[in-house]
């Protein structure tokens, strides 16, 4: 009988620890998080607690959004940035004229700005950076500068960019990374050292678990009301909830598992706070391969879905439902979310049109947990339309990207697309995973560019209603920003819709 | 009684009333008879994504209440059975079709062959089962398939080991001795002679590996790397229960239940076997 009690020992500790392996994820995390020593303490400290973890802290070589999450805005200031509301805003630059042809940017800027190295940030400052991102920058989002013909100071506070072509994304770029404000004699250790005129500077970075953060007493603009924040880095989504509940940090930078918010927004020591991000969740077609060349399998499969249905089972009802590849807080925002009405008899009719009435196509899903969760409505949702979608899981990033990114090979996928104003990088490139091929589309993306703001507006506007109504892809939601912090906590960004975290406007009420 | 008979009667209850054995049977012929119904009729669709009716407590309607997708968690219950079993069998016939012949081979082969085989065997053993089935599932995506030929192929070492030390034990014997003296041909000597006698230890480590099968299911469908969706999946309904322990916590109890008694079915019937076929421990008895 002893054997009978350990094997029945041996089976009840393992799954034992199967079934609680979140728990214990939980509290391992917690206490790691903690490993930077700077826990929670006193009132002008702050702890956010973020999923991503950088690598690095030189976005200028290294990709990643995490670097410019903790880093943009807190650490380094840009010339301009963007506000709350997908709107320009001025930074180190007070004010700026655009020429006539709209080919001459000229900056008015601050002047008493200085670098945490103590050297006092300069005109020649901004013609170096923006010189640096064409010279020595390494990662694929440094193309956007390519548009700049010259940069010069004009004086020590004026400075004067001109473009080869009018470009209205270029000084919304100029909002991201690529336009940060770096110090001539501050790049040798970008990586460890970063050098930069914001209201924070960088106390102690601890790689893959945390960022401490200093307030910059020499600050130039309103000083922030915290002394000191730490940005705790969890791989673990329940992790993260569970540091917030013990108090190991004050805020969720962005919740990753939304069923798990029931648990926070029943807590009334928390506050929940829901926002937009610009992570369009796309169901995508392989736009170039039978039978998605067909315009009406594309209808068909847009048609099926129940958007509502869907988000409220796969992402717990939070989230934007969109029509097409524009987040409501772009100028050229427009609701599509009417173009095809969810119609599962319709979707069949289109399809026995087609000649296709029951087609088998392949749902490659990458293995993140959004396209995970609702692969399996979509299943579910097309099925009732006579569509059978085989799903397979492709480990994400790698196998993805090479079989569906890079190869093409697939029907249709899911993932978000989070890059801001990314609508003619998806839909205007041929070659582009998702190889939509239209002339029409892509006019109307060369025209935005170069036209007036009125004219980038108005095609942008055009060219989402064309991807809508031919059902370039479908598009399930906009992800939710979700942010949940312990009550008393002021100036949360809403919406995440520009590169950087912003503590700068954090407070304690 | 007089204490002469006592150990004779003890013996004989062990011989008949074996629990071990009983318990696992039992346990086992659940689980079969749950996936051998599953294939004919469940309560609900399992993989039929209701949202109105996401998230219901145990009731009428739904017995074990449903998941975040409106699944019904007794028809999910029943068709994971179904995919557990599956694993279970492929994985283990993988590693007794590979690991049988290797241990016989080890035990009748001149030594240093034998030697040979059972140290690239170790280095076989040396590295985690899970680890191997991760790193299939990268190279060649995750499914079911790819799950049950790691966890088969990270189960050979032992097959193996088992069966060649029954070989040598048998190759011992006067009556193989014999045979071969006779001039049979080794193939025929493992075959009529060893394949026989080690049978019983093979059912055992088949029963035990099985249980070890499961788990190692579960586990690999929790990480993403077993069976994809929609697939119903005992390890995948763990995983997906995940982020709603604090919500619903029963949704991750009665797939954590259903290992919990499919794994200690196939230990405890492992064991009763072992009790009832293994000739070391006859004198035990």
């Amino acid at each position: 009988m002893t054997r009978l009690r350990r094997t029945l020992g041996v089976v009840a500790g393992t799954v034992l620890a199967l079934t609680v392996v979140a728990c214990d994820a939980g509290s391992k995390a917690g206490s790691d998080g903690s490993g930077g020593g700077a826990s929670k303490s006193g009132e002008d400290a702050l702890s956010v607690g973020l999923v991503a973890v950088p690598a690095s802290l030189d976005f200028t070589t290294v990709d990643g959004a995490a670097i410019p999450q903790a880093l943009l805005n807190n650490v380094y200031d840009g010339l301009v940035k963007l506000d709350q509301n997908g709107e320009i805003q001025p930074d180190l630059a007070k004010s700026w004229q655009v020429s006539d042809d709209r080919k001459t940017y000229t900056f008015d800027l601050v002047d008493n700005a200085t670098f945490s190295n103590g050297e006092k940030f300069t005109a020649d400052d901004a013609v170096f950076s923006i010189n640096r991102v064409m010279s020595d920058w390494t990662i694929s989002l440094k193309a956007a500068m390519d548009v700049v013909q010259e940069a010069k100071a004009l004086s020590p506070s004026q400075l004067q960019v001109t473009l080869k072509e009018p470009s209205n994304d270029w000084l919304y770029r100029m909002t991201t990374r690529i336009g940060a404000m770096f110090s001539k004699t501050g790049v040798d250790n970008l990586a460890t050292k970063p050098v930069g005129t914001g209201a924070y500077t960088l106390a102690k970075f601890n790689r893959g678990d945390s960022i401490a953060l200093a307030r910059n007493d020499d600050y130039w603009g309103k000083k922030p009301f915290f002394a000191s924040v730490t940005l705790k880095y969890f791989k673990d989504a329940t992790a993260l909830n569970n540091a917030l509940i013990t108090g190991t940090i004050d805020v969720i930078g962005t919740v990753q598992a939304p069923e798990s918010l029931a648990q926070l927004t029943k807590d009334d020591r928390f506050q929940v706070i829901e926002g937009v991000t610009n992570g369009e969740v796309v169901l995508s077609f392989n736009d170039s391969k039978a039978p998605f060349t067909d315009k009406r399998v594309r209808q068909a499969v847009r048609y099926a879905i129940d958007h509502k249905a869907l988000v409220d089972t796969c992402w717990a009802g939070r989230g934007t439902l969109i029509g097409s590849m524009v987040p409501p807080t772009d100028p050229w925002y427009e609701d599509l979310t009417g173009v095809y009405p969810h119609d599962p008899e319709k979707a069949k009719a289109l399809l026995a049109q087609a000649g296709q009435s029951s087609p088998t196509l392949r749902l490659r899903l990458p293995s993140l947990p959004y396209a995970q969760s609702c692969g399996q409505v979509v299943k579910s949702q097309l099925a009732q339309a006579g569509i059978n979608a085989k799903i397979d899981t492709l480990e994400f990033p790698a196998q993805w990207l090479q079989t569906v990114f890079t190869n093409h090979d697939y029907d249709m996928s899911i993932v978000a697309h989070v890059e801001p104003h990314d609508m003619a990088a998806v839909f205007g490139n041929p070659k582009y995973y998702t190889q939509y091929d239209n002339p029409r589309v892509q006019k109307l993306f060369a025209a935005a560019d170069t036209g007036t703001e009125q004219e980038q507006a108005d095609d942008l506007k055009q060219a989402a209603r064309t991807l809508s109504e031919d059902a370039a892809a479908d598009w399930l939601f906009l992800l939710p920003n979700l942010v949940v912090a312990e009550k008393g906590i002021t100036g949360l960004p809403k919406n995440a819709i520009a590169e950087s975290f912003d503590l700068t406007r954090l407070a304690r009420s | 009684m007089t204490a002469a008979l006592a150990p004779a009667v003890a013996r004989g209850w062990r011989r008949r009333r074996n629990p071990s054995l009983v318990v696992g049977a039992v346990l086992v012929a659940l689980v079969v008879l749950t996936a051998l119904v599953s294939f004919v009729w469940t309560p609900h669709d399992p993989t039929f994504v209701e949202a109105s009716v996401r998230l219901r407590g145990p009731g009428s309607g739904y017995w074990l209440g449903t998941d975040k997708f409106g699944h019904d968690v007794v028809s999910q219950l029943m068709v994971g059975a179904r995919t557990t079993l599956f694993v279970g069998v492929v994985a283990v016939s993988v590693a007794a079709v590979l690991g049988v012949p290797l241990g016989l081979l080890a035990g009748m082969a001149p030594r240093w062959t034998g030697e040979l085989v059972m140290r690239l065997l170790d280095l076989l053993l040396a590295f985690p089962a899970l680890l191997l089935a991760i790193m299939l599932g990268a190279a060649f995506g995750a499914s079911t398939l790819t799950a049950m030929v790691a966890i088969g192929i990270a189960t050979v070492p032992s097959f193996a080991r088992i069966t060649r030390s029954g070989t040598l034990q048998v190759m011992s014997t006067d009556y193989a001795l014999a045979a071969r003296a006779a001039g049979r041909r080794p193939s025929a000597v493992a075959v009529r002679h060893a394949l026989p006698n080690v049978a019983s230890l093979v059912i055992v480590q088949a029963s035990v590996s099985f249980a070890i099968a499961i788990l190692s299911e579960a586990a690999l469908s929790f990480l993403g790397f077993g069976t994809p969706p929609p697939t119903p999946s005992w390890g995948r309904m763990l995983q997906e229960s995940q982020e709603l322990l604090f919500v619903a916590p029963r949704l991750a109890l009665f797939p954590g239940i259903a290992i919990a008694l499919a794994v200690l079915g196939f230990n405890l019937l492992g064991d009763g076997l072992r009790d009832r076929f293994d000739p070391r421990l006859e004198d035990q008895r």
